[in-house]
């Protein structure tokens, strides 16, 4: 009996019922398109971070401080001790954190003479280069990503993957001016163990430094510098957690963490966790983060990410109650027929249980549909913004559905109890509620 | 009883009488007028906001001298006049030089800059320690700690060499300058001197610091009575000017070299006997960038080391700006023709723009998306009130109301509370974005004006639109039959 009155109350007032399935609908979708957007953003917004350029870079143990400060003086002949090795690079990506890698490049840095009598520092690196990996996965690393400011004002990046670029360079803009080349000249480099010629395969404007220096092949540069297979740093851009207290304490010394702290640390992708796992399978290296791109990617971050829960929980909140809202008017428009049911001798509770099953069944269709509507709109939020899609986290289900039943219980509870107090002579005669 | 009177008599009668579902209707209005006006609030304020956080990826425009006018800290902050002063958000000087550590023969850089800029243009460095406050205090890179071993409070002796000149390109030399120069005396250690000269080339006063030497022997060069034998000699002085103090011969070998090979400096410069401090170290700055291989002083204290009052290298500014409002700053600064170049760094303006404009665009769609669904969820509750008084309209057109008064008085009924919900939503709005703000940004939101009027019209129009439909329904039904209630 309950069942066909439920169905007959569905068919019979499809008008209104669909309303409210619309209404809970679009309330349900609005939920979940937000609280989609909101657990992704973090991920896609560091993605977009990573145009900072690099996060983590990678010495060796010892010479860092040669390199750096000796080259100060300038006089180029700053000899670099240690080296890391080329053949582990592609360790990198074997790490725990590996997934989270987005890009790596390993830098050489020389002297070279040029045509005109002066030298230049002629870096050495992947541009777009191509490896296969120990655990069979392919891997493209390089600088074409990781340089995203840079403008090319000549020509165009080298690509490692032809021939005819094994002997390119890209030169600096105020380079270029000093010596008139343009792309497509031949540059003659003399560095400390071979002369080479060189294609100048672009002019880039990188606005710093590099504006006056040459990049090159990494191999190129090697054998410019007869340093066959080495590699003086390692630049590595990667998707990282903010830091908070327990990677701070792990920077300072990994080692006096408790067991269990200690795991935590290593299992979550703070940079200081990545910086140290890279150390372990890189030999004779210090991974050391870019507090420049770390810490200002976690500000960043933590503040896009609360600026999504609060406009999230502003949509939840006013779904919820516009939810409820439409609940209560269509329970109270009803009065008279529950007024009528108590009339012919229904209780409250068969009543209230009539009224809950309705609604509470047109809330699962207006639920499923919303949720679907709902990721569609979080996808279109992704493609447009960010140009790829938004991921679909399970945990979204279960909360919008709790939300839609508690908003749905909450709205009509209310409103049926107060119509079920009043005397149903009086809500038939029309004179109350 | 005219016409108007009768008319609002029966809107606020129909509000008050059908509390419970006026409250609902409002209810429903408020909470769109709310995050409507909340988050275009938001929308319009986020770039700005997001942009002071973007500000802690450092300084995003230099300021550089052109080669001819050396830059001091003056033409320098001349030069921000450009830009308006609430939008900059740090500016710190650098200078650097090459500087040695007394007793070992290693040298690094040394920047001497201001302390408290520091903080607003590199908001990333990370001090193990405390920034330096007094004098004689300097900041160690972690790099040149682990290197020569030093650690808080222990004491570094800095001497300055001035920059070495090579072959042909030293400086002339002009009569009433003032000059500087350093040669290897005993033991390698060096010795410095500054000198003056007077209209004729001849030196006028001559100061040597030779605190690398032996006190009792080397040291003889430094005292007056040594000196001012060369006071009045013509400059260069030539070996046979330079009396050999007895058992001090490489001391004053090297106070002639430094003489002869003494570059002019600033004019500016107060007399400095000094060129080497003794600094105690009190942080130790970890950056994981190239800064860790300096050293960093104070001005006053780099002044003292170099002699060099006011000179500096580069100036670092960290500007809240757009992409093209920095262009714009940078092509004032430099047009004016002071001799201050400014250099945007590309790395961070361009990744800024980039980022910025996506943070942007996430707002703006999920903005448009709450907005779109939050009306068609209002405009729904609205009509579920307006058709369950069906009856109410039946009933008066029985009674020989016409069409258009019937819309006429519901539109009224719905405009009414949309300008209610509206007025209610624009303030809960605004507190809604404040509270956004001061929790996200730490600071407030600038209110627009502009959105009261706004968000007031939408909710009257959303609240029309959503009683037109089923008014429209309602009137057109036989009275007879909605009486019925068929």
């Amino acid at each position: 009996m309950l069942f066909r009155m439920i169905r007959g109350a569905l068919f019979r007032q499809r008008g209104k019922m669909l309303l409210i399935a619309f209404t809970i609908a679009l309330g349900a979708s609005l939920a979940t398109a937000m609280l989609n957007v909101m657990l992704d953003v973090g991920d896609k917004v560091n993605q977009e971070l990573k145009t900072y350029g690099a996060n983590i870079t990678v010495k060796p143990k010892d010479s860092s401080l040669l390199s750096d400060i000796y080259n100060v003086e300038d006089d180029g002949e700053a000899i670099q001790q240690s080296y890391l090795r080329e053949d582990e690079l592609g360790k990198i990506k074997t790490i725990f954190w590996a997934f989270n890698i987005v890009d790596f490049a390993p830098f050489l840095e020389t002297q070279a003479a040029l045509p005109d009598g002066s030298s230049a520092k002629v870096t050495g690196t992947w541009f777009n280069h191509h490896m296969d990996l120990p655990t069979g996965e392919q891997l493209d690393a390089g600088v074409a990503s990781m340089r995203s400011w840079w403008d090319m004002t000549e020509g165009g990046w080298l690509d490692e993957q032809k021939d005819e670029d094994r002997n390119a360079v890209l030169v600096g803009k105020t380079l270029a001016e000093q010596l008139g080349l343009h792309a497509g000249d031949t540059l003659t480099l003399a560095g400390r163990a071979e002369t080479k010629e060189a294609v100048v395969r672009g002019i880039f404007d990188a606005g710093g430094d590099e504006d006056g220096q040459i990049y090159a092949p990494l191999d190129f540069v090697q054998s410019l510098a007869a340093l066959e297979g080495k590699v003086a740093t390692i630049e590595v851009s990667a998707l990282t957690t903010p830091d908070n207290d327990l990677a701070r304490r792990a920077a300072q010394n990994p080692n006096a963490l408790s067991t269990k702290d200690y795991e935590t640390w290593y299992c979550t992708a703070y940079v200081s966790a990545i910086c140290y796992q890279i150390q372990e399978v890189i030999t004779n290296s210090v991974a050391s983060a870019v507090r420049q791109v770390a810490e200002s990617e976690g500000t960043i971050l933590d503040k896009t990410q609360l600026l999504m829960i609060l406009i999230t929980a502003l949509s939840l909140i006013g779904s919820a109650l516009g939810i409820s809202n439409l609940v209560t008017a269509s329970v109270m428009e009803r009065s008279q027929e529950i007024g009528l049911l108590k009339a012919i001798g229904a209780h409250d509770g068969p009543i209230t249980g009539l009224f809950m099953s309705e609604i509470l069944l047109t809330a699962l269709g207006g639920g499923i549909a919303g949720y679907f509507l709902g990721f569609g709109f979080a996808q279109l939020i992704g493609h447009s913004v960010f140009g790829s899609a938004v991921e679909m986290k399970p945990m979204v289900i279960p909360i919008v559905a709790v939300l839609i039943a508690l908003v749905t219980i909450a709205g009509s509870m209310p409103a049926i109890r107060m119509v079920l107090r009043l005397d149903p002579a009086e809500v038939l005669h029309g004179s109350k509620a | 009883m005219s016409r108007r009177k009768m008319f609002l008599r029966m809107i606020t009668a129909s509000l008050l009488r059908r509390r419970s579902r006026m409250i609902v209707a409002l209810l429903s209005i408020g909470i769109g007028a709310t995050i409507l006006s909340g988050l275009v609030t938001i929308y319009y304020d986020v770039p700005r906001q997001m942009g002071a956080q973007f500000r802690s990826y450092g300084a995003n425009m230099l300021l550089v001298g052109d080669g001819e006018t050396p830059l001091t800290t003056e033409t320098a902050s001349a030069a921000l006049d450009a830009i308006p002063a609430e939008n900059v958000i740090g500016a710190t000087p650098y200078r650097y030089v090459s500087v040695q550590m007394v007793k070992r023969q290693q040298s690094f850089v040394a920047a001497g800059t201001d302390f408290e800029q520091v903080t607003r243009t590199s908001p990333y460095f990370s001090v193990d320690g405390r920034y330096p406050e007094n004098h004689r205090e300097v900041l160690v890179g972690k790099e040149v700690a682990d290197a020569i071993g030093v650690k808080l409070n222990s004491i570094m002796e800095l001497t300055y060499k001035p920059e070495e000149t090579t072959g042909g390109e030293r400086s002339e030399i002009r009569p009433g300058d003032r000059i500087a120069g350093s040669a290897e005396g005993w033991g390698g250690g060096l010795v410095y001197v500054t000198a003056e000269l007077d209209e004729e080339m001849k030196i006028a006063s001559l100061t040597v610091n030779a605190d690398t030497q032996t006190e009792e022997i080397g040291g003889q060069c430094a005292e007056a009575n040594y000196t001012n034998r060369f006071i009045g000699r013509a400059f260069p002085p030539e070996e046979k000017d330079a009396d050999v103090v007895s058992g001090a011969t490489l001391t004053s070998r090297a106070v002639l070299s430094a003489l002869q090979t003494a570059v002019p400096v600033s004019k500016t410069a107060a007399v400095q006997t000094g060129n080497t401090l003794n600094l105690t170290v009190v942080g130790i700055l970890q950056t994981g960038g190239e800064e860790e291989g300096y050293v960093f002083l104070s001005q006053s204290d780099m002044a003292a080391l170099t002699g060099e009052e006011g000179k500096i290298d580069v100036m670092e500014l960290s500007v809240s700006a757009s992409a093209e409002e920095l262009e714009g700053y940078a092509e004032a600064i430099t047009g004016e023709g002071s001799g201050v170049l400014a250099r945007l760094v590309k790395r961070v303006t361009k990744s800024e723009t980039a980022v910025l404009a996506k943070l942007q665009a996430l707002v703006f769609l999920v903005t448009v998306v709450v907005l779109l669904l939050t009306m068609i969820c209002v405009s729904t509750t609205m009509m579920a009130v307006v058709t369950e008084r069906r009856k109410e309209i039946g009933l008066r057109k029985a009674l020989g109301a016409s069409d258009n008064g019937i819309r006429a008085e519901f539109l009224g009924e719905g405009m009414f509370l949309g300008a209610l919900g509206g007025l209610l939503g624009a303030a809960l709005g605004f507190g809604f974005a404040q509270v956004v703000s001061v929790n996200v940004f730490g600071s407030s939101i600038t209110f627009q004006p502009l959105l009261l009027p706004v968000t007031v019209v939408v909710s009257m129009v959303i609240a029309a639109l959503s009683c037109l439909l089923p008014i429209k329904r309602a009137v057109q039904i036989d009275p007879a039959l909605v009486l019925k209630g068929e």
